[in-house]
């Protein structure tokens, strides 16, 4: 009964905006992944094919050797391994040290937190070139340089603006009535944080994981500051040094690229959704 | 000449058929409440009639013309928000003079305009604020104020009241009856409140579960219900209603109350599974004229009229009474309860009114 | 020691100074480590950075002098310096209009609820997480003379042969690198939109139907107004991470040719590590600062602004 008065039912005005902005933004997608195709595209191509201008054409085959090249590579190896071993421990610390301060800024506040918490937050929004030269100097006093520890150290302090304040206003979300109940049932404050504040903003560590993560992993500044010996280099530099190496070889180029993004690819394709809420929390790293 | 018809409109979201074949039209100028319980589809309702919301079904006609299908803007219809919808970013003269801007309109007409309806809502010292230095009446006042100044042939307001204080609310009430009387408009009104619908109405809707249940003057559905939703929804307190005992004896209704009983003799109407009763048709009497013993549980003392919640004794059937301040009760007293029989309701197995009392 | 002991009590039985203590013990050895790091690496280097621009350090030597303002009196005779402000301010207008305006524009068009929105949205944001060395690389090869993508194109369309170098000729090489670094910004701005977006209130749009507003109307009078406070975070964003633009420059043109696409974070990296004239680095590295400052402010003052009307 229902369908048959759906059927005479007169039609609405015909509306041609949905196609429109279809249109619009299949076209606008195009433009937008054609770049990122252009490096899938290489790292299947050889670089004869790629200067005889046939880089942006769909291959019939795809030329796997790129792959190999760069697989087989022992400086690779290196510089993947020295990328991990600066962008983990600077994430754990980074986050770590972000809790601690951020428990405090919403739990047990003080005269004067305010002052202290906005401080710390600032660091988030200057242009790092302004301790670059006081930092270098500072590791080159302590003999550390063209070590990872200077690049783990900056990464660590570096991220505590950004993960205080993403954990303090995650941990204002928490009931202060938990905390209370708990310190009643006779926990000291270090339980309270770390059996009942953490479990709760797992959520909050996810987000801040993603992006110091993604952020650590692709920076390019520091590592090029504090480290000048090829065993000391990381991904992201030893792709620029490799260019000068393989010199046209645009082919390898493009899979070493591609190598080197996989880690974030990946985090952005299973923690998308992390990684928007950490960007748009205020988040000044881009 | 209908304002507003709907022919046989429904609706549904998913799996869930929210409006069910209504059929209503409403005259020029009537105050029409839609009243029903949260949920039960009311604001839906109104959203099909503004055209915000497809109808799934059914034809939906404004001053005449057959508007089903047609875009909200060119229905002329008016709605005010129980949000009240107001743009933060813009003055109060703004938000009211919205529409007139969209159109395009002359400056000086739409400051006359403007200024006409802020003297009617009494906000004229208000126009250059914005929504948030206003407070919630004033919001609402600028809310009616943007639906007015439009001339639309129908006004829609989905529970525009339910975001004020208590007295705030009496107040605005009053407001827009007073509204009301000087546009000579047809409004349609949406509340769960049913002492809103009751006081605004001209004519309620009652809805329930995506239907109408009945349609009917405020008194009308206080005196008439069509049935036992009805009885029970409108009027507060609400009716009282009891069981009817299946094999109670001849031509006398036997109402089951726990383990015992009471017998209510000359009355009976054949095929009755329940009886209800008004609070106020409810009244104390002697131990001879008594038809039952109560216990007084609770007595809610109103000032003009008091409240007397009673158990009817060997059993946990709560009842309410009205009754006049005069009386000297108090809690845990046993009293004697007299039913006046020409305002008994009888309702069938389906809930269906079977007299007319 | 006293500390732990009063700490690890139960608060039962102490009374309210004991719990003061308590929570005075636990915030000292929780911001310890943090306000520490903080203090050295940050705070510290930042302080220091006034004092070394007033010396003249090269980078190797323990030694230097003091030269007074020596540095400053520099800056502003350096044409170099005067290249990258002028440089920074380009790629700052630039940086402010291509990723807000593009991304507001996507923001919009995703909004719409048409099919397949989540995968675009995607798409546009997918550059984000690419690092600043490959996002250099792929649009390298878009402007490469011979065989990149711009070339292609423009050699397809108007078919004859076209081998323009993008980025080693002075007009061309900073625009080219700013497309490049608006491509991979305005998916931050998009997200930062429809997270915008989202908070508009459902109502007010119903208003607009109601009331008859066009789609332009619509967003012109209602959409874009309320979404000042995402687009003072956008604008803020686009203007800090403009001033920190350096990867990029670094991998696409190193600054030139000729300095053409020298910013001042570029230019600071080349005086201080190039030339070792760390004084002067740090000279500039102040001007960076003060700055960032100054933007800092004027935004937190937007900021409350902003949210007194929306708050
Ligand atoms: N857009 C929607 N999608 C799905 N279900 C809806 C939608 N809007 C309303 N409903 C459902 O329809 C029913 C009626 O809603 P509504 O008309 O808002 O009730 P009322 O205004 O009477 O409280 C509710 O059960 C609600 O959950
Ligand atoms: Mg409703």
């Amino acid at each position: 009964m229902v369908d048959a008065a759906a059927i005479d039912r007169p039609l609405r005005d015909f509306n041609p905006w949905p196609a429109v902005i279809v249109v619009c933004l299949v076209c606008l997608a195009v433009l937008f992944l054609a770049p990122t195709l252009g490096v899938l595209l290489s790292s299947v191509k050889t670089t004869r094919d790629i200067a005889f201008g046939e880089l942006w054409t769909i291959p019939d085959t795809l030329f796997l050797g790129n792959f190999g090249e760069v697989i087989a590579n022992p400086a690779v190896h290196r510089y993947i391994l020295n990328t991990i071993l600066v962008t983990v421990p600077a994430t754990a610390a980074s986050i770590a040290l972000g809790v601690f301060a951020g428990y405090v800024f919403s739990k047990l506040p003080f005269r004067g937190s305010d002052v202290l918490f906005l401080i710390l937050v600032s660091g988030m929004f200057f242009p790092p070139q302004v301790i670059l030269i006081p930092l270098f100097r500072l590791f080159n006093t302590m003999g550390l340089i063209d070590t990872l520890w200077p690049i783990i150290i900056v990464h660590t302090a570096l991220g505590i603006p950004i993960c205080t304040l993403l954990m303090r206003n995650f941990f204002a979300t928490v009931p202060n009535a938990l905390r209370e109940a708990a310190i009643l049932e006779g926990a000291n404050e270090w339980q309270v944080l770390m059996r009942v504040a953490l479990p709760l903003s797992l959520p909050a560590i996810a987000v801040l994981a993603t992006l110091q993560f993604t952020w650590i992993w692709n920076d390019f500044l520091w590592p090029l500051i504090f480290t000048n010996s090829d065993e000391k280099r990381t991904i992201m530099i030893g792709i620029v040094n490799l260019k000068g190496q393989y010199s046209v070889a645009w082919g390898v180029q493009g899979a070493l690229s591609l190598i080197a993004s996989i880690p974030t690819l990946i985090v952005f394709l299973f923690f998308q959704r992390y990684f928007i809420k950490g960007m748009t929390m205020g988040a000044v790293k881009g | 000449m209908a304002d507003l018809r709907l022919e046989n409109v429904s609706k549904r979201f998913g799996d869930v058929q929210v409006i069910n074949g209504v059929d209503f039209a409403a005259k020029h100028g009537e105050f029409v409440v839609f009243v029903g319980p949260s949920g039960c589809g009311k604001s839906t309702l109104l959203r099909l009639i503004t055209g915000l919301e497809e109808t799934g079904g059914g034809r939906i006609f404004i001053g005449g013309a057959d508007v089903t299908g047609m875009k909200p803007s060119k229905r002329g219809v008016a709605m005010v928000f129980q949000s009240y919808a107001l743009f933060p970013h813009m003055t109060v003269e703004d938000n009211i003079g919205f529409g007139l801007r969209l159109a395009k309109l002359p400056k000086e007409e739409i400051g006359r305009r403007v200024a006409e309806a802020a003297r009617i809502l009494q906000i004229e010292d208000l126009l250059e604020r914005k929504p948030r230095q206003l407070s919630g009446g004033q919001r609402q006042r600028v809310a009616i104020g943007r639906s007015i100044i439009r001339d639309p042939k129908v006004f829609l307001f989905d529970e525009p009241l339910s975001n004020l204080d208590a007295a705030l609310r009496v107040q605005m009430r009053l407001e827009i009856a007073r509204l009301h009387k000087r546009l000579g408009a047809t409004m349609i009104y949406v509340t769960h409140d049913q002492t809103e619908a009751m006081t605004l109405a001209d004519r309620i809707v009652v809805i329930n579960r995506g239907r109408i249940e009945q349609v009917g003057s405020p008194i009308d559905l206080y005196d008439h219900p069509a049935n036992r939703f009805v009885s029970g929804f409108i009027g507060s307190p609400a009716m009282n209603f009891i069981d009817v005992n299946e094999h109670g004896p001849e031509n006398c209704t036997s109402l089951g109350a726990g383990s015992a009983s009471i017998e209510l003799d000359g009355c009976q109407v054949a095929g009755a599974t329940a009886i209800g009763i008004r609070p106020e048709h409810l009244e104390l009497a002697g131990p001879e004229e008594g038809d039952f013993p109560a216990t007084v549980e609770i007595i809610e003392k109103l000032g003009a009229e008091s409240l007397v919640y009673l158990q009817f004794d060997g059993s946990d059937l709560p009842l309410t009474m009205r009754t006049s301040p005069e009386h000297p009760l108090c809690a845990g007293e046993t009293v004697h309860v007299r039913f006046n029989k020409d305002r008994i309701h009888f309702f069938d197995r389906d809930g269906k009114i079977l007299n007319r009392p | 020691m006293k500390g732990v002991r009063a700490g690890s009590r139960s608060p039962i039985f102490c009374g309210a100074r004991r719990m003061e203590q308590s929570n005075r013990f636990w915030r000292t050895v929780l911001l310890a480590a943090p306000v520490a790091v903080f203090t050295v690496f940050v705070i510290w280097p930042l302080l220091s950075s006034f004092h070394y621009s007033f010396t003249n350090w090269n980078g190797f030597n323990r030694e230097f002098d003091y030269v007074g303002f020596s540095n400053y009196a520099k800056i502003v005779t350096d044409k170099l310096f005067l290249n990258a402000a002028i440089n920074t301010v380009i790629w700052m207008v630039a940086a402010i209009l291509l990723p807000t305006l593009l991304g507001l524009g996507l923001a919009l068009l995703i909004d719409s609820r048409v099919p397949g929105g989540t995968m675009f949205k995607s798409i546009f944001y997918l550059p984000i997480c690419l690092s600043a060395v490959v996002v250099g690389q792929i649009w390298v090869w878009i402007y490469q003379p011979d065989w990149g993508l711009l070339n292609t194109v423009i050699g397809l369309v108007s078919g004859e042969e076209f081998r323009y170098p993008w980025l080693a000729k002075p007009d061309t090489a900073l625009g080219s690198v700013i497309i490049a670094w608006a491509w991979q910004q305005t998916g931050l701005s998009m997200v930062i939109y429809l997270a915008g977006l989202t908070s508009i209130p459902e109502d007010l749009i119903e208003v607009c139907e109601i009331e008859g507003a066009t789609a332009w109307q619509r967003i012109r009078m209602l959409i874009i107004p309320l979404l000042t406070p995402a687009t003072v975070v956008v604008i803020a964003l686009s203007v800090i991470n403009s001033l920190k633009g350096f990867d990029i420059l670094y991998i696409m043109t190193g600054g030139g040719p000729f300095h053409s696409s020298d910013t001042l974070a570029m230019h600071m990296y080349n005086e201080s590590f190039k030339k070792y004239l760390m004084g002067y680095g740090s000279a500039i590295s102040v001007v960076l600062f003060l700055i960032a400052l100054t933007i800092i402010r004027i935004y937190f003052r937007q900021l409350r602004r902003v949210d007194e009307i929306y708050g």
